[in-house]
């Protein structure tokens, strides 16, 4: 028997929960499904802006704003978008939102901007974020595609930077612009290695790291 | 689920109007500070071209650019533009950056003589003249070249370099922008027994004497836009100028 004092609400589910499916959304990016060592998806950004660690920095950064802000519009509005203009949808609210970064880099950190020029345009084109609209955030609720949009964008990021990393390193003898190779092992005859500096340095060392984690994780192509 | 064309269309124009005010509205609102940027990135070309420290940040720009720096008008027949007339072609009586780019515009097409020939002056001890700036417009492979061409006090002797390929290839004509090139113009001559005489840009590993320097291998078409930059402005447009102050 039981009194209206003891019946339980139905359950509502927080509007931003974080138990540990929610959380394995954000983690599962980072390794196990990892957008560009598994996914393969973003390579040609991953080559263009990895020859420094702050210009990767920096494209990371943007990537995941753009990707978690575009995951969280997209869901907002995903029972609202016909499905026959869903794709150009999706497309312009990542295109507005790009040169949005864009604008804020000028303003703000106009020697990256200057840079990164036209790879900032090219976010637009990065299947990453058109990926994860289509085939996360039109089928969840925002808080969610909030997250798998921060995971898959820290995921890219933190391949981009270990990228970049050897790239500098080897190919300048710096990191984030401070010379670490001293000036004696020049003198020695220590040369950079030229190669890393252009873009066939980025796909061996990419290469590499696909190599490295899909032999730890034991992922193979199905 | 299926909506009708009219939803459909509907929900189009309503996602464009709303992307539409977003981007209009964060360009809007960064404009000033985006153009500040840029007024810093050119002034601080220039005053690396001067030796005044290229490695300057923000206002310590304008503070240098301000201490330091001044802008002059000249005629193409070599006279100096008085403060007066200066004041009415520029309508405000003010040599800033907006006349200086009028006037670089005006520099532009290689073939039509500009009216004005701006000149960069650095300051030395309050008043003596340390060096001039002198602002050069090209073209390269696939779009513009510019630069500016530091000179001594008597506009013979080239003591910095500036260049600007925003188009040109990174690793090739992009090259010109790299402390490599821009420094093998230090010490080379634009005078030659009085007269002005440019600074070839030559293949890559011939460049002798004080008139010449090497080109970028790779980048022919980008070395002779630099070339030919320089001749038209040295040899052509600013050849009175420089013999005045010569």
């Amino acid at each position: 028997m039981s009194s209206p004092a003891t019946e339980v609400a139905p359950a509502k589910a927080p509007l931003m929960p974080f138990d540990k499916k929610t959380r394995q959304i954000a983690i599962d990016p980072l390794i196990d499904n990892n957008p560009i060592t598994i996914q393969v998806l973003g390579i040609c950004s991953a080559l263009a802006v990895t020859v420094q660690v702050e210009r990767a920095l920096v494209m990371a950064a943007a990537v995941t704003a753009v990707v978690a802000f575009s995951n969280v519009a997209i869901s907002l509005i995903r029972n609202l978008i016909p499905s026959s203009i869903r794709i150009i949808v999706q497309l312009s609210v990542i295109a507005s939102l790009v040169i949005m970064v864009d604008q804020l880099l000028q303003a703000f950190l106009y020697d990256i901007a200057k840079s990164l020029s036209v790879f900032v345009g090219l976010i637009i084109t990065n299947c990453i974020i058109m990926g994860r609209a289509e085939a996360f955030a039109m089928a969840n609720p925002p808080w969610q595609s909030f997250l798998d949009g921060l995971g898959n964008g820290i995921g890219y990021g933190v391949i981009l930077i270990t990228v970049a990393v050897f790239r500098e390193l080897l190919g300048s003898g710096s990191l984030l612009g401070f010379q670490l190779v001293p000036q004696v092992a020049y003198d020695l005859g220590y040369v950079d290695m030229g190669l890393m500096v252009l873009a066939p340095g980025a796909f061996i060392v990419l290469g590499l790291l696909v190599w490295a984690q899909r032999t730890w994780t034991g992922f193979t192509e199905a | 689920m299926a909506h009708s064309t009219g939803y459909t269309f509907g929900f189009a124009l309503g996602v464009c109007v709303f992307c539409s005010i977003a981007v209009a509205g964060t360009a809007t609102l960064l404009k000033d500070r985006q153009d500040l940027n840029k007024e810093r990135d050119l002034k601080s070309a220039i005053l690396e071209a001067l030796q005044l420290g290229g490695d300057l940040d923000g206002p310590a720009i304008d503070e240098t650019w301000d201490d330091r720096v001044q802008l002059v008008f000249y005629r193409p027949d070599g006279s100096l533009v008085t403060d007066a007339a200066a004041a009415d072609l520029t309508g405000d009586g003010l040599l800033d950056m907006d006349d200086a780019t009028a006037a670089r515009v005006a520099v532009k097409g290689t073939d039509k003589a500009p009216e004005l020939l701006p000149l960069y002056k650095r300051v030395d001890d309050g008043s003596a003249v340390g060096a001039w700036a002198l602002p050069l417009q090209g073209k390269g492979l696939w779009g513009p070249l510019s630069g500016y061409l530091a000179l001594s006090p008597d506009g013979s002797t080239v003591i910095g370099s500036t260049f600007f390929a925003p188009k040109e290839t990174p690793g090739l004509g992009a090259e010109i922008q790299e402390p490599a090139f821009e420094d093998a113009w230090k010490g080379k001559k634009v005078m030659d027994s009085g007269k002005p005489s440019a600074i070839a840009v030559t293949k890559p590993g011939l460049a002798q004497g004080d008139h010449a320097v090497d080109g970028i291998s790779g980048a022919t078409i980008t070395s002779r836009g630099v070339d030919e930059m320089v001749e038209v402005g040295i040899e052509n447009h600013y050849a009175a100028v420089l013999g005045s102050l010569n």
